[in-house]
């Protein structure tokens, strides 16, 4: 057999799985976006042209200032920001903490952290859910007892605090990630810069941002990237805490699209979910070209 | 004496600090055991008491009578754990031995996408994924969902085992082949023996996805009871009006203890297959 020939062989597999599983239902998302489909009626179609992308800035749901895609899509976008706001300040704060040498247990610490990442999103979301219940849950008793509420609040309830609430537990979720993957870049400065620093005088704040914050710059973009998009993916969370509710303060792109195919079937549902979907595409592509520029820069730079 | 007291201060801070980031991670786990092991039949407290007032064991075995169908969710579970890890170590070897040892023209266009792929989620896809499988009268069976969800884990597997290889020399391989060894049971022979570190972190790592994360997938894919995974299964007694807490805590507690472990093992292969993701030469 050629040697030439080899590489090519034993890539099959991996082109099969992709072509059978990613790049052909991609394909069929775009050419069910110019349809009107829905599960209703499967063997009916028909071509609709741009009708379904029209369609996603001009069907209004309840808000009058701005489509139902586009106030799905401005939601998300808010609680990513909030999210990955969270994960990003905690996650470098976790991991200097657990890279200090002032800390005792530091491997104790680092064990504990990365507990929550193991645990299947569907169940912390259901821990959480009973968490923040408002009558019996921990969460409220908890602050009652520290005197920071007077009475219970109903976490889910409202649409302001839903909206806050979960993107909290999905900071909890991902948090565990980022604290490992920052603490991976700490440790790779070398300590002779900070041993300098100090003979020079530096303060721990000066060496902060002259020396960690740059060193791990590399890192800590690719992980906020790379976290970005899964945020933006999120969907157990809200499904399980909210549905997406109360009055859809917590329908982000990705439960909007679920409801639009499997719920909102009446509407012709496919078409105009697969719109909202390479609206998806299209965010997650574009954060993909900076996390693999970033990549190319090489992480260890 | 000023510099230690300071580096005192520094080092209660600091203590402190941890604690509070270990309490907020810790909250709802906290939360699951204290509810796991507190009698089903004593009443509620509001506001709720901070620790069990009484403990028992009773609610892991009336999890079963809750959830009659527990164990057929967790043997579920590991099917589709187990599936979704088998296929994904299929693809992931070859595909890691090639990028990892070859130079041949599409080698970073392949890259690239492995990682692009990376960024895709079940949602994306849900709806042509149903059609396909329902084109192939896949749909409520355990090869719709492991197919499906290999597709999201083979990206990080495959990655896992470049990673790993190219800190391997190549110097015994490059001998067995002058030595007349066909390239195929070089990998069979060599590789698969060298990179086992490498096999047993995606093993792993795709055994806890798919037991873990096919939530969506198995919502949409499986309708029947008995092929439902455990997140899917325990979800339905979840969505139910009045749900029994305790039975229900110590039943995730008893379904997320297999996952954690795994994962407390190979975390670490993890991580360094994650931050190696440099496709520079």
């Amino acid at each position: 057999m050629k040697r030439k020939a080899v590489p090519y062989i034993l890539l099959i597999p991996l082109v099969v799985a992709f072509a059978l599983f990613l790049v052909y239902p991609l394909y069929k998302v775009v050419e069910t976006s110019f349809y009107k489909a829905s599960f209703l009626n499967p063997f009916y179609r028909q071509f609709v042209g741009f009708e379904n992308y029209k369609w996603l800035f001009t069907f209004r749901l309840f808000d009058p200032k701005l489509s139902y895609f586009l106030s799905a899509f401005k939601r998300s976008l808010l609680w990513v920001a909030g999210s990955v706001g969270i994960k990003v300040v905690l996650g470098l704060l976790g991991a200097v903490l657990l890279n200090s040498k002032y800390l005792i247990g530091k491997k104790i610490y680092r064990t504990l952290v990365i507990v929550p990442w193991a645990i299947p999103w569907a169940m912390a979301a259901m821990m959480w859910a009973w968490t923040l219940n408002s009558e019996f849950g921990i969460l409220n008793s908890i602050l009652m007892h520290l005197h920071l509420i007077k009475a219970p609040v109903t976490f889910l309830a409202k649409p302001s605090s839903a909206f806050i609430t979960t993107f909290i537990v999905d900071a909890w979720v991902g948090l565990p990630f980022m604290i490992i993957m920052i603490l991976s870049g700490l440790q790779s400065i070398p300590e002779n810069l900070y041993e300098a620093a100090t003979i020079d005088g530096a303060g721990d704040l000066t060496k902060f941002f002259k020396i960690t914050l740059p060193m791990i710059k590399p890192v800590l973009l690719t992980v906020t990237l790379l976290s970005t998009v899964w945020t933006f993916n999120s969907f157990d969370i809200i499904w399980i805490l909210t549905r997406g509710g109360p009055i859809r303060a917590t329908e982000t792109l990705p439960i909007a699209i679920y409801n639009i195919s499997f719920l909102m079937v009446r509407f012709g549902g496919i078409g105009k979910a697969s719109a909202m979907t390479i609206a998806q595409v299209i965010f997650v592509s574009v954060i993909a070209i900076f996390y693999i520029r970033t990549l190319e820069k090489g992480v260890e730079a | 004496m000023k510099r230690s007291t300071r580096k005192l201060t520094k080092k209660i801070i600091y203590q402190i600090l941890a604690l509070l980031l270990i309490a907020f991670l810790f909250l709802p786990i906290y939360q699951m055991l204290i509810t796991a092991l507190r009698p089903a039949d004593l009443p509620w407290k509001s506001p709720a008491s901070l620790f069990p007032e009484k403990i028992t064991l009773q609610n892991f075995k009336s999890a079963f009578d809750l959830v009659p169908r527990l164990p057929r969710y967790l043997l579920n579970s590991f099917i589709y754990g187990a599936g979704v890890s088998i296929v994904s170590l299929l693809v992931a070897i070859p595909a890691g031995y090639a990028i990892a040892r070859f130079r041949f023209r599409g080698r970073k266009p392949i890259m690239i996408f492995v990682i692009y792929a990376n960024m895709f989620a079940p949602i994306m896809l849900l709806v042509p994924i149903y059609v396909i499988m329902k084109k192939f009268g896949l749909v409520n069976t355990y090869l719709s969902v492991i197919l499906a969800g290999s597709i999201f884990t083979i990206p990080l597997s495959t990655w896992l085992v470049t990673s790993y290889m190219q800190t391997i020399p190549k110097a015994i391989e490059e001998a067995a082949l002058i030595d007349g060894c066909s390239e195929f049971s070089v990998i069979h022979r060599i590789i698969i023996p060298m990179i086992s570190p490498a096999i047993v972190a995606v093993l792993i790592y795709a055994f806890i996805t798919g037991w873990s994360q096919q939530f969506i997938l198995a919502l949409t894919l499986i309708k029947s009871d008995e092929l439902m995974p455990i997140t899917q299964g325990l979800y339905q007694f979840f969505s139910r009006s009045s749900v029994r807490w305790n039975e229900m805590m110590a039943a995730i507690l008893m379904s997320t203890l297999i996952p954690v472990a795994l994962f407390l093992v190979v975390q670490k292969y993890i991580v360094r297959g994650l931050v190696s993701g440099s496709i520079k030469e």
